[in-house]
């Protein structure tokens, strides 16, 4: 297992890595770069674009730092470059140790075990890999043809509505299902979401009265705050 | 940096409507960001498969701990089972909302439903744009684009200090950080139901059923969807027959 983890922390895996987290911080920023040039053609003030940045910033702050305390937990398991790659892209923290102990157990053995080799590793790195390329390869291949589609329903009026309607409704059917796997995991989860169901609208309502728009940028990190509060004390 | 700079010769132009280009920064029309989003889009994230592709490469014939295809192959198909729906309903299931400058950031950056949606919905918000208009899709853009790159940096921070600062810290404040996400599901599915409280209510049914009830994993996250957005439109088509009649 240590010498595995020789290999998993080895110079070369660094590089891989690093070039992996220096693509999507390229991709930030030429897509915040075309976003700013596009800003003005559809209405949106110099103003709206910083705070859209801003909002952008705060509000992953919380979930980041949720996200790093579990990719932790990865490391003792795949090493540092291994993590950073897989977590750094597509493809959950959960699932990917899903895809990590399938690869370790089609070689024969278990995930962070003492007979854990370097074979057992190449494979749950070929099954983490392979499995997170699913992903990337629809979205490279097929977004250009949603696209299209989305585009001739926009000829319409009529359509534009309903699609903001679909649009509205996919996001709310997404948080309803992300929010109730939650809530099956337990009556402390259930509490926390609540508090933040009742919390969140309390938040905005003082951003309009007072006119802090400021507030509401901040809103998701007070309600994770008031949330991770909330938690501590109940269970 | 650049960034601001370009802030700046934004700032100038704004009086000046219906100037194509000025100073350095050449404005574009949606459409010329559709074709640039496409393209830089396509560009980077054929990049990262290439790159996750010669990780396990490298793994087994540059060092020689190759374990054979077969295993690959069996280990592959055990996981592509339970992941391949998801590879096709994930990004459909989220086109809607996050349209196609935000569906190549989304799923390059990964963490759709636990950063990507709450950052780009709660950005929306601010701006007071609204989700699936061209507005939106900017706003949400800039906000996943933003949260890309820090929680990337913060995890590139984190993986550098190694796991010291956790280990500092009591058990009882570490797993205490299960309680982000139902605060977060919470909070912006209250963002929701401020706007639309019917939706919420019917968003909120679909998601504890297929939760609950005898949905397959897999399923679950686009029947949810489908679900919610089919009775909303239903509920809106009566609305609307109400109002003619």
């Amino acid at each position: 297992m240590e010498k595995v983890l020789q290999t998993a922390n080895s110079f070369p895996l660094w590089i891989f890595a690093l070039l992996i987290v220096g693509i999507v911080i390229f991709q930030g920023i030429v897509f915040i770069k075309l976003c700013t040039k596009a800003s003005s053609s559809v209405g949106m003030t110099n103003t709206d674009v910083k705070a859209a940045i801003r909002a952008g910033a705060f509000s992953s702050l919380g979930p980041s730092l949720a996200i790093v305390f579990v990719a932790i937990s990865f490391i003792t398991l795949i090493g540092n470059p291994v993590t950073l790659m897989r977590i750094g892209i597509i493809g959950s923290a959960a699932i990917e140790t899903v895809g990590a102990s399938i690869g370790a157990k089609a070689a024969g053995t278990d995930l962070g075990s003492a007979n854990f080799t370097a074979q057992a590793f190449t494979t749950a790195v070929w099954v983490m890999c392979l499995g997170g390329m699913g992903w990337l390869l629809f979205t490279a291949l097929f977004t250009k043809s949603l696209g299209k589609i989305q585009e001739k329903a926009a000829a319409k009026t009529k359509n534009v509505n309903a699609l903001n309607t679909i649009s509205i409704a996919a996001m709310v059917g997404a948080f309803g299902y992300l929010g109730g796997s939650e809530m099956v995991k337990g009556f402390n989860e259930s509490i926390v979401l609540v508090v933040a169901f009742i919390v969140m609208p309390i938040i905005i309502w003082i951003a309009n009265k007072l006119k802090m728009s400021w507030l509401k940028e901040w809103s998701l990190g007070l309600v994770i705050i008031v949330g991770l509060f909330v938690g501590y004390f109940i269970s | 940096m650049s960034i601001s700079n370009e802030g700046k010769n934004i700032a100038l132009s704004e009086g000046t409507t219906g100037a194509k280009e000025i100073g350095t920064t050449p404005m574009i029309d949606f459409e010329t960001f559709q074709i640039k989003s496409h393209f830089w889009g396509r560009l980077t994230i054929w990049a990262v498969i290439v790159l996750t592709l010669a990780v396990p490469l490298y793994l087994s014939f540059v060092l020689g701990f190759h374990p054979g295809w077969s295993t690959i192959i069996s280990g592959f198909a055990a996981y592509a089972s339970i992941v391949m729906f998801v590879w096709v309903l994930e990004p459909i299931s989220y086109y809607p909302v996050l349209g196609v400058s935000g569906t190549y950031l989304a799923f390059l950056t990964g963490n759709i439903g636990n950063m990507c949606l709450p950052c780009a919905s709660i950005a929306q918000n601010v701006v007071g744009a609204e989700p699936g208009t061209k507005k939106g899709e900017i706003t949400a853009s800039l906000a996943i684009a933003t949260a890309s790159i820090v929680n990337i940096v913060m995890l590139l921070i984190a993986i550098l200090a190694g796991s010291y600062f956790i280990s500092l810290m009591p058990e009882s404040v570490v797993s205490n950080f299960r309680f982000v996400l139902p605060a977060i599901f919470g909070a912006v599915i209250a963002q929701f139901a401020i706007k639309k409280p019917l939706f919420g209510v019917i968003g909120i049914a679909f998601g504890l059923f297929v939760n609950i009830g005898p949905v397959p994993r897999s399923l679950q996250t686009f029947l949810s969807i489908l679900g919610t957005v089919v009775v909303c439109m239903l509920l809106e088509k009566m609305k609307n027959k109400k109002k003619e009649a």
